[in-house]
């Protein structure tokens, strides 16, 4: 099926999406072992990874620059659970997924609110990339586009004078349940 | 020339017009409407960039940097942090809102008339501002067509419990429930001011600079006459070429966090004590209830009604389906847990209690940008328990198997049974998760100098021929939407600029 050009991920409207921010190795080691443990093993492509924590960088960009040093500040010391979780003396990037996706489910669940924090912008910056992408809305049957093009072009009728009928609602439970 | 964005910029480079407007959004794209189509030459100044109908997509990833304030990574600080959304781009948050359109309640004007002992903020002078407000955005009900499964749960769910359950009246013209409006509409129905007041001002004559973000106002002699500011380069996102505006009166429409941050930039005379304070932001909680059986809730408008049965106590209940990667942004899992919950993405319905402010917070100048503060109080975290527990029983009435409430240390909810642990676990308030994308009242509307901001003109006390026309005026929380409130107000502002020959 075409796309049509309405619909596109990368809209060509002359606007710019502005260039990843810059990191040191180091930092950008303890991006991708935060995201590969945050995200699920699969359905990956080659280069989920990479583009995850890409965009995140990116994301970076559009934040004022305390925000997003404070951010990345809160990933290097994510990095160094082990240690002041008092589980280990090795950062999380000298671990295997699993180790660091056990520490990570536990912040996450801490009881004190200014470590459970340092969760929130790695969760939101990796899972909103990652749950956007083709291969993981087919692992959840979500297809946007087709219902969206098929939404255009009703309106686009409504517009012309055909006002839609009953037989275009949006209906999926048979009835409410009882 | 109409719209120009950072590569049409010169250095040292100044605009003149007779009223310059910052931001584009509920409050400025308003204002200068109004203003052009009284004869005014307007100039507006936005930060964000112009995206028309045409690019808007169903993608998050480009999407929300593209349209949203700091890629969404906009937060309250406090107890607990609260995280906040807002538009950056020609619309404002009007190009990402959910598009509901309701009056603040008759006994809140009633509260702002007494309030500032002047009846112009009273329901009755408000009327005509509403009414013709509505009338330009098309404020409406929804056509059957567009309404999808889970407001039809939710309202059959409503119905049920007995409680009152009302349709939304929205800005749009022939909505088909696409539900996009949180990544801007693809339909070109909902009436946001990119395609409302925008074109309107436009064709009135009015000029937009977007990718300009002001950062300074241009004060001679006492008065303000006009405003400074900086293109952001798209590709660096470094504010790197100085654009002025020299113009006989200015209006900021910034929005509640951003219009007190410029304006506390500056020392007029006195610091205004109330400048920041009375800072409101309506929280929400997230309750996901997950059924055996899909609803598709990403299709139909993303939200049909709302529960408003206990609205005196000041609690809204309604659905809000939202795109998979926000939705699995905000579930406590991590790896594959997260992906096996998400799996039930089509069996979800996404709802949310709104509660309004009992009290305020404060925005202040942080180190390179505002820095808000809110904590909720016990009455809200105890009405927001109360909410929380009403509508998770609502949804396992209506035959959810799990749901999902917004608080760390009991996220999980099996049965009805489970929800009786709620008061017993949630002592704590740092353990409730809020976000909120309401935020109003910095910047309040008074007939006192002592105890506002800017005078019933919306001209600020200290600063002659500077205005403010957007979600800072409102003097107290509203307890519904705000846009049209705001619309409302902006339009009784435009009226009362004055202009100098
Ligand atoms: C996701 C979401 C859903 C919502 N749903 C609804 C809803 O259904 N119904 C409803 O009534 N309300 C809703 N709202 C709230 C409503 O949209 C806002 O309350 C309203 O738009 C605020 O109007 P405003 O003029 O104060 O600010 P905004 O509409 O946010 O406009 C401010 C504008 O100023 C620009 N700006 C800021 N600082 C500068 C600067 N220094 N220089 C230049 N430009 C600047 C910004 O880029 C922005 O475009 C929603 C909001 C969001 C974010
Ligand atoms: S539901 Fe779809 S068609 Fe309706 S206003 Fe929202 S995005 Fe536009």
């Amino acid at each position: 099926m075409v796309i049509s050009p309405v619909l596109q991920r990368h809209p060509d409207d002359s606007w710019t999406l502005a260039d990843p921010r810059t990191v040191s190795q180091r930092t950008h080691r303890v991006f991708l072992a935060l995201a590969d443990a945050i995200l699920p093993a699969s359905p990956r492509t080659e280069t989920t990874l990479g583009d995850v924590t890409r965009h995140a960088l990116v994301c970076l960009q559009y934040m004022p620059r305390s925000s997003a040093m404070a951010l990345v500040a809160g990933m290097r010391l994510l990095n160094w659970a082990p240690l002041w979780r008092f589980r280990g003396l090795r950062p999380l990037t000298r671990l295997s997924r699993g180790d660091v996706h056990r520490h990570l489910v536990a912040v996450t669940q801490s009881r004190w609110l200014p470590v459970r924090a340092l969760m929130y912008g790695p969760l939101g910056l990796f899972m909103s990339t990652y749950f956007d992408q083709d291969y993981a809305h087919r692992a959840l049957d979500y297809d946007p586009v087709p219902f969206v093009e098929e939404r255009i072009e009703l309106r686009r009728k409504w517009l012309e004078g055909e006002e839609p009928g009953a037989d275009q609602e949006i209906h999926h439970l048979p009835v409410v349940p009882p | 020339m109409s719209i120009l964005a950072h590569r049409d910029y010169r250095a040292g480079q100044t605009f003149d017009a007779e009223v310059v407007v910052v931001g584009t959004g509920a409050g400025g794209a308003v204002a200068g409407a109004e203003l052009a189509e009284a004869g005014r030459d307007v100039l507006f100044v936005e930060e964000g960039g112009y995206h028309p109908t045409s690019s808007l997509n169903p993608y998050l990833t480009e999407s929300i940097p593209r349209l949203y304030r700091d890629a969404g990574g906009t937060m309250i600080m406090g107890r607990p942090p609260i995280p906040y959304a807002e538009g950056r781009c020609v619309g404002g948050s009007t190009l990402v809102n959910g598009g509901m359109t309701w009056r603040a309640p008759e006994r809140v004007l009633m509260k702002w008339e007494t309030l500032t002992g002047q009846s112009d903020l009273g329901p009755r002078e408000l009327a005509p501002f509403f009414d013709r407000v509505e009338e330009r955005i098309q404020a409406k009900p929804q056509h059957p067509v567009s309404v999808g499964d889970d407001s039809r749960l939710l309202e059959e769910g409503a119905r049920r419990q007995g409680w009152r359950y009302e349709h939304n009246r929205r800005a749009q013209d022939r909505c088909v429930g696409s539900n996009q409006c949180l990544t801007g509409c693809p339909t070109g129905a909902k009436q946001s001011t990119l395609l409302s007041y925008m074109p309107r001002a436009l064709s009135f004559g009015a000029r937009c600079l977007t990718e300009v973000r002001v950062h300074k106002l241009w004060v001679e002699r006492g008065r303000c006459v006009g405003v400074i500011g900086k293109a952001v380069n798209p590709r660096t996102r470094r504010c790197d070429i100085e654009v002025r505006v020299r113009s006989k009166a200015v209006v900021i429409s910034c929005g509640a966090v951003q219009t007190p941050y410029l304006l506390r930039g500056h020392r007029f005379g006195r610091r205004n004590p109330q400048l920041g304070k009375n800072f409101l932001c309506h929280p929400n909680a997230k309750v996901v209830a997950i059924y055996p059986f899909d609803i598709h809730a990403w299709q139909g408008v993303s939200q049909g009604g709302q529960i408003r049965e206990f609205l005196d106590d000041g609690i809204v209940m309604a659905e809000n389906a939202v795109p998979p990667g926000t939705a699995a942004a905000q579930i406590p899992f991590l790896g594959e847990e997260a992906l096996e919950m998400m799996k039930h993405y089509n069996g979800m319905v996404m709802t949310g209690v709104l509660v309004d402010d009992s009290h305020a917070g404060t925005v202040t100048r942080g180190f390179d940008g505002p820095l808000a503060r809110y904590s909720i109080n016990a009455y809200d975290h105890e009405r927001f328990l109360r909410g929380v527990r009403l509508l998770a029983t609502l949804h396992f009435e209506m035959g959810a198997k799990q749901v999902v409430l917004p608080f760390s240390n009991m996220h999980i909810a099996n049965s009805v049974d489970d929800l009786r642990r709620i008061e017993q676990t949630q002592r704590s308030r740092s353990t409730i998760e809020l976000f909120t994308v309401h935020l109003m009242g910095t910047c309040r509307m008074g007939a006192d100098r002592r105890s506002s901001v800017v005078n019933l003109r919306g001209e600020l006390w200290d600063l002659p021929g500077c205005y403010v026309a957007d979600a800072s005026l409102f003097p107290t929380a509203v307890g519904v939407n705000p846009q049209v409130t705001i619309m409302a107000l902006a339009t009784m502002i435009a009226q009362r600029v004055k202009v100098p020959n």
